[in-house]
C-alpha cells in the first residue's frame, strides 16, 4: 500500500482555497439531504408531508406504512449505496483511461453484470431479484478479468486505451447475446425489464446488504488511490518519476471500479449517465484535484440518483418511469453540452 | 414438384367445376355470370385495415401473426401451418392442443423467410404490429390485417372468421362464449360483486385490466364489475405498487407464468394481506395471451372452477 500513498500531497492550500472547499462540502451535503428528504416525502401515491412524518414517526396507518417505510426508505437507501458507487467508479474510470467521456460501462462491467442475469433468468428460471445479484455481480467480475487479460495481453501493464478498446468490444459482444434471449423470449424476461433499465424499488434490505460490503471496500480503495491518481494524471512517466508504481495503481484503480461498479449494477441495474456526468460537474465546479473529485463524487451522484428517481414516481403517476430511463433522459443533454465545450473536459 | 402442381391444379379445377355445379344449380335467375362465378369461386374479397384483398375461398396453408389470429383460425378448424409466437422458447401455447404448427418468429417480429419457406396461401397480421412489413407479406401472399390488438377482441375475431371463409363458425363460436357466460352468470349471481385483474410486469409497475381487455371482458361478462380506473382505452392502467390499494376488489385474480407457484404473487399484495382477502394466480398464457374463442372458454373455465369452488 506504500505505494499507493506514496505521492506525497500537493503542498497545503491558501486558506481561501480551503474555505472554498468548506463551503463546497456543505452544498453538496445540503443538496443530498434535501434529495433524501424528498425521496421519502413523493412518490406516486400522493401523501402529504405529515402523513409521511407521523409514519415515519411509527404512527401511520398500515397502507402508508408499507408505502413509506415498506417502499421508500429502502430504494432511498438503493439509491444512496448504487449512486455513490457510481460516482466513484465514473470518477475513476475517467481519470485512469484519461477520457472525458468514459463511464463504467466501457470497461464492460455493466454487460457482463446483464449477461450474467439473462443467462440465470433464461436457463435457471431465476426471478428473485436477491439470487440475481450474486449473479449480476459475478458476471462483473469476471467480464472486468477478461477485459483486463485481453487489454493486457502481450507486453507490459495493461494500458487504458488497450483496456477501453477490450472492454467496449466484450460489452457489444455480451450486449448483443443479452439483447437476441431476452427478444426470443420476451414473456419470461419482463421480471428482467425493470432491472435492465435501471430500478431502485424491489431492493429491499436484504439485497441491499450482502453488497455493501463489496461497495464499502471500493469505496475505500478509490479514497487510498486518490492521491496517486493526481500524480498519474500527468502521464506514466512523471508518476514514476514521482515514486509512484503505476501497475499497482492501475490494478487497485480496476479492482475498486470493478467492486462498485459491479456492486452497483447488481443492485439496481444498469443505470447509465450518473458516472459519466457526476464527476464532470465537480471537476467544473471543484478543480481537478482527483482527491475531492471522489470524494464529492461519492456526495454529489445520489443526489442525482434520488433526484431522478423521485422524478420517475411523479411523471406518470399513478405509474412509474424506472429511474434509468429518467438518468438517460436527463444525461443525453448533457453529453451533447459535454461534446460541444471545448476544453472544460480537461482531466 | 410438376406432379404436386399437377394435383393441385386437378384439385383447382374440381373445386370450380364443382363450385360452379352448385351455383348453377342454386342460382337459377342469373345464368349470364357463370364465366364470373369461375373467378370468384376461388377467390373472395376480405376488407380489411389495409384494403380490400383477394383471399382465396378455402385456405389452406394459413400464417397467423397474431396470437388472436392463432387462436381464432384453430378455433373455426384451419389450423395454421405457421405462426408467429410470444416466446420463442415456449412455442405454440400449449391451451391450444396443437401439433404440426411451425413457430416463424416472435409476434413483434415475424421471421419472413420462414413464413414465406412455408408457401402460405394467407397471412394474418395485425396493422398496428406489422405494417411496415405488409408490402413483404403480400408478396409472398395474400394478407389481411386487422387494425390494431387493442380493438374488442370480438371484432376482431370476426374479421379473421370472414378472412378464413368461416364467418357463421365464428359467429357461433363466439355465441357460444356469451351463451356460457349467460349461464354462469345465472347460476353464480355475482352482479355487483368487483373483481380486479393484475399483471405484475416487474418491480416498478403493475397492470390492471380494464373492461376492454379480453378476460377484463370476460369477468365483466359473468357478472362482476370491474372497478374505474384511468384505463388507456379501457384496455389496461400502469400502477406503481405504491397505489397497490387502488387495485383493491372482492375478487383478485393476478396472472403467471406458474399458477401453482404462490411465489410468483407481487410482494405488494403479499405485503398487504389485509387488504387483499381473495387472491387468486392465473394462467398467463391464456388470461392475457389466449385472445380468442378458445382462450376464452379457458378463461371461463378457470372462472367456473372458481366460483364453484367458493359457493
Amino acid at each position: 500500500m506504500t505505494a499507493l500513498t506514496g505521492v506525497e500531497s500537493p503542498p497545503a492550500r491558501p486558506p481561501v482555497r480551503r474555505s472554498r472547499r468548506g463551503a463546497a462540502l456543505s452544498v453538496v451535503v445540503a443538496a443530498l439531504i434535501v434529495a433524501v428528504a424528498l425521496s421519502l416525502m413523493i412518490g406516486a401515491n400522493p401523501l402529504s408531508p405529515q402523513v409521511v412524518w407521523a409514519t415515519l414517526r411509527g404512527e401511520g396507518s398500515t397502507e402508508t406504512t408499507y408505502i413509506v417505510i415498506g417502499l421508500r426508505i429502502p430504494r432511498t437507501v438503493a439509491g444512496l449505496v448504487a449512486g455513490a458507487a457510481l460516482g466513484v467508479a465514473g470518477a475513476l474510470t475517467q481519470a485512469f483511461t484519461r477520457n472525458p467521456l468514459a463511464d463504467p460501462g466501457i470497461l464492460g462491467v455493466n454487460a457482463g453484470a446483464a449477461l450474467a442475469v439473462a443467462l440465470g433468468v433464461a436457463l435457471l428460471g431465476l426471478r428473485d431479484i436477491s439470487a440475481l445479484v450474486w449473479l449480476a455481480l459475478a458476471g462483473a467480475f469476471v467480464v472486468t478479468i477478461a477485459v483486463y487479460l485481453i487489454g493486457s495481453s502481450g507486453r507490459g501493464a495493461a494500458d487504458p486505451l488497450r483496456l477501453t478498446l477490450a472492454g467496449v468490444a466484450l460489452g457489444a459482444v455480451f450486449s448483443g447475446i443479452t439483447t437476441g434471449m431476452t427478444l426470443s423470449n420476451p414473456d419470461a424476461f419482463d421480471s428482467m425489464r425493470s432491472w435492465n433499465a435501471g430500478s431502485l424499488l424491489g431492493r429491499g434490505f436484504d439485497v441491499i446488504m450482502p453488497v455493501l460490503p463489496f461497495i464499502a471496500i471500493g469505496l475505500a480503495l478509490a479514497f487510498l488511490v486518490g492521491p496517486a491518481m493526481n500524480a498519474l494524471a500527468l502521464g506514466d512517466d512523471v508518476a514514476r518519476a514521482q515514486g509512484a508504481d503505476v501497475r499497482r495503481i492501475r490494478v487497485a484503480v480496476i479492482v475498486s471500479t470493478t467492486l462498485l461498479a459491479g456492486a452497483a449494477t447488481a443492485l439496481v441495474g444498469p443505470i447509465a449517465f450518473v458516472g459519466l456526468m457526476i464527476p464532470h460537474v465537480v471537476r467544473w465546479t471543484f478543480g481537478v484535484d482527483q482527491r475531492t473529485i471522489i470524494a464529492l463524487s461519492a456526495l454529489l451522484a445520489p443526489v442525482l440518483v434520488l433526484l431522478s428517481d423521485v422524478l420517475g414516481r411523479v411523471v406518470i403517476a399513478p405509474a412509474e418511469v424506472p429511474v434509468g430511463i429518467v438518468t438517460a433522459f436527463v444525461g443525453a443533454p448533457v453529453l451533447i453540452v459535454l461534446a460541444r465545450r471545448k476544453r472544460a473536459s480537461a482531466l | 414438384m410438376s406432379s404436386r402442381l399437377h394435383r393441385r391444379l386437378i384439385a383447382l379445377a374440381a373445386t370450380t367445376a364443382s363450385a360452379a355445379l352448385l351455383l348453377a344449380g342454386c342460382a337459377a335467375p342469373a345464368p349470364s355470370t357463370e364465366a364470373a362465378n369461375a373467378d370468384t369461386a376461388t377467390t373472395r374479397e376480405v376488407q380489411h385495415a389495409r384494403g380490400t384483398t383477394e383471399v382465396p375461398v378455402e385456405p389452406q396453408r394459413v400464417v397467423t401473426l397474431e396470437p388472436l389470429e392463432l387462436d381464432t383460425a384453430a378455433a373455426v378448424g384451419v389450423v395454421p401451418v405457421g405462426a408467429a409466437v410470444a416466446s420463442n422458447v415456449v412455442g405454440v401455447p400449449a391451451y391450444l392442443g396443437l401439433d404440426g404448427v411451425e413457430a416463424v418468429g416472435s409476434v413483434p417480429e415475424p421471421d419472413l423467410q420462414a413464413i414465406a419457406a412455408l408457401k402460405p396461401d394467407l397471412i394474418l397480421g395485425t396493422e398496428a404490429r406489422h405494417s411496415a412489413l405488409y408490402e413483404q407479406l403480400s408478396s409472398i401472399a395474400p394478407t389481411v390485417f386487422i387494425a390494431t390488438q387493442a380493438d374488442p377482441w370480438r371484432d376482431n375475431a370476426a374479421l379473421i372468421g370472414e378472412a378464413l371463409g368461416r364467418e357463421d363458425e365464428t359467429a357461433a363460436l363466439l355465441e357460444k362464449v356469451d351463451a356460457r357466460c349467460g349461464e354462469l352468470a345465472d347460476t353464480y349471481g355475482v352482479d355487483g360483486e368487483t373483481v380486479q385483474l393484475i399483471r405484475p410486469r416487474d418491480e416498478t409497475t403493475l397492470s390492471l385490466y380494464g373492461p376492454v381487455s379480453f378476460a377484463g371482458s370476460l369477468l365483466e361478462c359473468v357478472g362482476f364489475t370491474i372497478p374505474d380506473q384511468d384505463w388507456a382505452d379501457g384496455l389496461q392502467a400502469d400502477i406503481s405498487p405504491e397505489n397497490i390499494l387502488s387495485a383493491q376488489a372482492d375478487h383478485v385474480f393476478v396472472t403467471t407464468a406458474d399458477p401453482s407457484d404462490d411465489s410468483t404473487i407481487p410482494a405488494a399484495i403479499v405485503q398487504n394481506a389485509d387488504a387483499f382477502p381473495s387472491v387468486t394466480l392465473v394462467d398467463t398464457s391464456y388470461w392475457v395471451s389466449g385472445v380468442g374463442p378458445l382462450g376464452a372458454q379457458k378463461v371461463l373455465d378457470d372462472i367456473e372452477q372458481y366460483l364453484e369452488e367458493r359457493s
